[in-house]
């Protein structure tokens, strides 16, 4: 098998006073090397707990049953420090509020220096000369200068192009991005997926995008996961569950989407 | 006929550093537009935009530096007091989050009680019975008007703040992106129930947003705002389908759509 | 910066000067004459006058305040003629009781109270800060149930019953310490170390469950942060993720507020130093209440309202260097 990332009946169960609760049921998907696998939902679907199964971030108390492997590697029941090797390396994650991701007490350039100073070791100048080089990849204007300035000097798409520069700095297999555009204005939003389309394009890395918004879904990814409870509803080619979806959950979420092209009268409940 | 009027709405900031140092920062700059009775006004933009602040400027929130407000012909920029009182009977504002701007502690009833004690209005068959048929109205089970917001889902709960706007029966309604917190599938009923009220109750809406799409579902005319300033106002046809504004064709072509021939695709098989 | 700091001084300066005319005003209008006081018991009329003549406490109100305020900073005169006394400046007048220079009572003792203050300061913030976060990284363990139910009980329990219960403890029962006793330094770095010992245990005890409590609520919050997911996602070392990421956000608030405790306390503990006998500002503080010493009431008031407004500055100034978001807008 040449995919990059297999996700096999993944099951992630919460401990509550009411008894365990799965948030995510039986998922299964693979990511090709240099492809986009979308992963929509709406809230409570458990597509942002599959995100964090994958990284091995779930909160504490969480369990975990199934597969997932990450070029072959075991991801479920790797020890702590494995995981660590894996996270920021091998695959890297984005998050919806890029000022709270960020530590605001260190600038910028700093945070993504020790991400991959972890990684590959080096000296803090050699670290700072691909900090800078990594911000310029991203599009940040006078990226030396930038890398001084803390998180909030800069404006929500910067602070997104920031993460994503840090997620990419020692070029990782396989992003997930977990609703990296919900917080931002349109046409932010806009740039920014094309910015992650392009990056992904030249790296060739594989690329989780988790979102609620089925148009955005439908511009960057190439093969589409519909959760719903914890369950997978449908998955398919994105021409497939956008064209021809075979669930009424689908359906019913494709027909709820407020529709620009469409005049005032042809929508109806 | 004319049922509110923003003449040159203007609101400045000044903030003061800790320096001393004062920053004046213009939100809104003389923004004018007239909303018509019955119709749907949307004005869309941005985050800093300004549209948030005109939103709590025409609901009397927030005093403007410049400009007047005139409701049903009366200059209402400064009302106080009885004034003040009968502009809150007309006027109701439905906000973007129902839990935060709901009383936790008070149950449906109670909420939707609540402005006809403040207006002093009297049904008939008293405020018990209206509270209910209030319920019944958006959408939620009368059965349940003992309950407390937290025990409602968060389409149900914009519908008991829906409801509670439309006690007074008001004239004009705000919805200050009344939408935009809710999933898709919860955003499609609510619209359609915003717009089904409309018809049956024949008020105003100015609907406030950033998402053009939503707007599009619902708006007869449509305001956009960038920087503080309105720059194109039109129907919603024209502003859609032949905006006249660069920024205006911008923010269109920035919204991401699903593929026409899919979306085609699909609909022949229904 | 200049400017903002100009601003501050004046504050300052504002502050200090409105403590002092309601210090002034209280004792004016509320406390029994001086001089009766200062005469004592084998009193004559006369000398009452002449007590009186000599302190200016014929002379009005306005005139004695700003004749107490031209002494702070210009030094002033008492009587005239064979009975002047020249108070050079920074005068705060003659204690009633001792007839001593207050300014010198008060440089005397300052030391000792600060001794007082330092040591206990650096036990508690580190008792406090490192059960705190132990308690934090255990949340819910038994330690972390049992450090909190010691801390909340600690900050409970009064200092002058710690320190009785202290000094019966380790001087009269098990005799490990002499009984405390105004000790200078250079009397010997040990029996210095031991007189001070039961006041600095004493003091901190109360602000280290304090600052434990503290530490453990900012800790816990900071682990929720988004950024702390953010650094785990970044496959940071453990205690690196701690250290940089947790650590400087939890604790930054807690400068501030050890800043304001501690200048609190270089105006004098009050009960501590008067419990274990030491000659700090805090018991000069306690014996002139007592007495009514009204010179040296005035000078310690003002000396813990200047420590406290200073402090302040000081707090204000030591964050914009260790938050970012506040230091950048101050620019």
């Amino acid at each position: 098998m040449s995919e990059l990332l297999v996700v096999e009946d993944l099951t992630v169960t919460f401990p509550t006073t009411r008894g365990p609760v799965d948030v995510v049921k039986d998922v299964s998907f693979t990511v090709g090397r240099d492809e986009t696998v979308g992963i929509v939902g709406e809230s409570g679907s458990g597509k942002s707990m599959t995100s964090l199964a994958i990284m091995g971030l779930l909160p504490r108390g969480a369990t975990t049953r199934g597969s997932i492997r990450l070029d072959g590697t075991e991801v479920l029941g790797a020890s702590a420090r494995e995981l660590r090797r894996l996270r920021g390396d091998r695959m890297s994650m984005i998050f919806q509020d890029p000022l709270s991701s960020l530590n605001p007490y260190y600038t910028v350039g700093l945070q993504i220096e020790e991400l991959y100073r972890a990684h590959r070791g080096g000296s803090r100048a050699a670290a700072r000369e691909v900090v800078t080089g990594a911000l310029r990849q991203v599009g940040l204007p006078d990226p030396e200068r930038r890398a001084r300035h803390y998180p909030h000097q800069f404006s929500g798409g910067q602070r997104q192009r920031i993460m994503i520069a840090m997620a990419l700095v020692c070029s990782p297999s396989l992003l997930i991005a977990d609703e990296p555009t919900t917080a931002l204005d349109v046409t932010v939003q806009a740039q920014i997926l094309r910015l992650l389309a392009d990056l992904r394009g030249q790296s060739g890395m594989g690329m989780v995008f988790i979102t609620h918004d089925l148009a955005v879904i439908s511009s960057i990814a190439t093969r589409v996961l519909v959760m719903r409870r914890g369950e997978q509803v449908e998955y398919g080619t994105a021409e497939q569950v956008f064209a021809e979806p075979r669930h009424d959950y689908t359906r019913m979420l494709l027909d709820s989407i407020p529709r620009i092209d469409d005049p005032l009268d042809e929508v109806s409940a | 006929m004319t049922l509110l009027r923003a003449k040159d709405l203007t609101k400045r900031f000044v903030a003061r550093g800790p320096l001393g140092a004062k920053a004046g920062f213009t939100a809104v700059d003389r923004v004018s537009f007239d909303v018509r009775l019955g119709e749907t006004l949307a004005v869309v933009g941005e985050s800093g935009s300004g549209k948030s602040t005109t939103a709590r400027m025409i609901a009397k929130l927030l005093e403007p530096s410049e400009g007047t407000l005139e409701f049903e012909g009366e200059d209402v920029t400064h009302a106080k007091g009885a004034a003040l009182a009968r502009f809150r009977g007309n006027v109701q504002v439905v906000f973007q989050d129902p839990f935060s701007s709901l009383n936790p502690r008070h149950t449906v009833e109670r909420i939707l009680m609540a402005p006809l004690v403040y207006q002093g209005i009297a049904p008939n068959g008293g405020r018990r019975a209206h509270a209910k048929e209030l319920m019944e109205r958006v959408g939620l089970n009368p059965d349940h008007s003992l309950r407390y917001p937290a025990q409602f889902s968060g389409g149900q709960a914009q519908r008991i703040g829906i409801a509670r706007a439309l006690a007074v029966n008001p004239r004009l309604v705000i919805c200050d992106e009344a939408v935009s917190a809710l999933d898709v599938s919860v955003q499609a009923q609510v619209i359609e129930l915003l717009r089904r009220l409309q018809r049956e109750s024949g008020f105003s809406y100015v609907f406030i947003a950033h998402d053009l799409a939503v707007v599009r579902q619902i708006a007869q005319r449509v305001a956009v705002m960038s920087k503080g300033r309105i720059v194109e106002l039109g129907t919603t046809g024209q502003v859609f389908d032949d905006p006249q504004d660069e920024y205006t064709r911008t923010l269109l072509a920035a919204i991401p759509r699903i593929d026409p021939e899919w979306e085609r695709r699909r609909r022949e098989k229904i | 910066m200049a400017r903002y700091l100009a601003g501050r001084a004046a504050g300052v300066v504002l502050i200090l000067f409105l403590v002092c005319l309601f210090t002034f005003v209280i004792f004016f209008t509320l406390s029994p004459d001086p001089a009766v006081m200062i005469c004592g018991k084998t009193c004559t009329p006369e000398r009452i006058d002449q007590i009186r003549d000599v302190l200016g406490l014929d002379e009005p109100f306005l005139a004695q305040f700003f004749g107490f305020l031209a002494g702070i900073f210009a030094g002033r005169d008492y009587g005239a003629g064979a009975n002047l006394v020249h108070c050079a400046a920074p005068c705060l007048g003659y204690s009633f009781q001792t007839n001593q220079s207050v300014w010198d009572m008060v440089v005397e003792r300052l030391p000792v109270s600060a001794t007082v203050a330092v040591g206990a300061a650096v036990l508690w913030l580190f008792l406090g800060i490192v059960a705190g976060l132990l308690s934090a990284v255990k949340e819910g363990t038994w330690w972390d149930r049992a450090a909190m139910g010691l801390a909340l009980g600690g900050s409970s329990v009064p200092n002058y019953v710690l320190a009785l219960a202290l000094q019966y403890v380790l001087v009269v029962q098990l005799q490990v310490l002499p009984f405390p006793q105004a000790v200078a330094f250079s009397d010997g770095p040990a029996l210095w170390f031991q007189s001070y010992l039961m006041p600095w245990l004493v003091l901190a005890t109360g602000y280290a469950c304090l600052y434990a409590r503290l530490t453990r609520a900012n800790v816990i919050d900071t682990l929720a942060e988004n950024f702390m997911r953010t650094a785990r996602s970044k496959g940071l070392s453990p205690a690196l993720t701690m250290r940089r990421h947790a650590l400087r956000p939890a604790l930054t608030p807690i400068a501030t507020i050890f800043g304001m405790d501690f200048a609190a306390l270089l105006g004098g503990a009050l009960i501590t130093e008067t419990v274990f006998g030491l000659n700090g500002v805090g018991k000069m503080a306690a014996d002139s209440i007592a007495k009514n010493d009204q010179p040296v009431i005035m000078a310690v008031t003002l000396l813990a309202a200047f420590f406290v407004v200073i402090g302040n500055v000081v707090v204000d100034l030591v964050y914009t260097r260790l938050d970012p978001r506040v230091r950048i807008t101050a620019r």
